[in-house]
């Protein structure tokens, strides 16, 4: 009951509060994860403000860098949490929770990316 | 942190074996491999790339917001690069300082870090969205 609060909050408690120390290569291993989601998000940030301010000024390119921003904010508000569950579920000797996010992630880029080209397609023509 | 009483501690170890400098926080030599895998300089390089993505998107973001006089937002950019600049700091302090604990066997968690970078990634992106939404209203 009480992981099923904690799995909704988008800032979970201190890991450290529960389970015991598990080898430290798997805790490292998991700040590595946090941290390459972290610099996905902050690559999506960035390419979003650049569709928005290096090309052409149209409705497409706001939208493509608007779709990308929202898929960062997607992603930054995730990360921490999904951290702070690994790293509970190693302190609990539990396995690792379910995340659908990679999932959505490789969706959603892929959707942008066929809408980039399709929308740059019509502007050129 | 404070680890003044530790014999592993760099400074103490200094004081105490005199004019014999030793240059890192070592422990006792391990007869077997410290760290397989060199998960702890993998981990501090982590650190060091997320920390150098946080400026330049600060920097992007900062000078887009400008050239838009959206000047808060601007300034909001270089705090976020600040920021970088203050992360990349402290993992490269901090990769010298988790040497000790690692070699005693002791935790090597931060979630203080990890909630700062996480939460100021999210505001950065949160700001960008907004920043991107007024700017293709107001265009």
């Amino acid at each position: 009951m009480a992981e099923q609060n904690t799995r909704r909050h988008l800032l979970p408690p201190d890991p450290r509060l529960v389970g015991e120390e598990p080898d430290y290569r798997f805790t490292l291993a998991n700040e590595r994860t946090f941290l390459a989601w972290i610099r996905t998000a902050l690559a999506l940030a960035a390419g979003g403000l650049g569709a928005l301010h290096l090309i052409d000024d149209t409705y497409s390119s706001a939208l493509l860098g608007i779709a990308l921003l929202a898929l960062s904010v997607a992603t930054a508000a995730t990360s921490y949490r999904r951290w702070a569950l690994n790293e509970t579920s190693m302190r609990l000797n539990e396995p690792l929770p379910h995340s659908r996010l990679p999932q959505v992630m490789a969706v959603a880029t892929t959707v942008v990316a066929v809408m980039a080209a399709i929308l740059f397609a019509i502007d050129k023509a | 942190m404070s680890d003044s009483g530790d014999p592993l501690n760099a400074r103490s170890r200094r004081k105490a074996t005199g004019p014999k400098r030793i240059r890192r926080p070592l422990g006792p030599r391990p007869d077997n491999v410290f760290d397989p895998g060199l998960q702890h300089e993998r981990t501090a390089l982590a650190w060091e790339r997320t920390a150098i993505s946080m400026m330049v998107a600060g920097i992007i973001m900062a000078r887009y917001a400008a050239q838009d006089a959206y000047q808060g937002i601007a300034v909001l950019g270089l705090v976020q690069v600040m920021l970088g600049g203050a992360v990349l700091l402290w993992s490269a302090w901090h990769y010298d300082e988790l040497h000790g604990p690692l070699r005693d066997g002791n935790p090597v968690i931060h979630p203080t870090a990890a909630r700062l970078v996480g939460i100021s990634t999210l505001v950065f992106s949160s700001v960008a969205l907004v920043l991107a939404v007024l700017f293709t209203l107001t265009r």
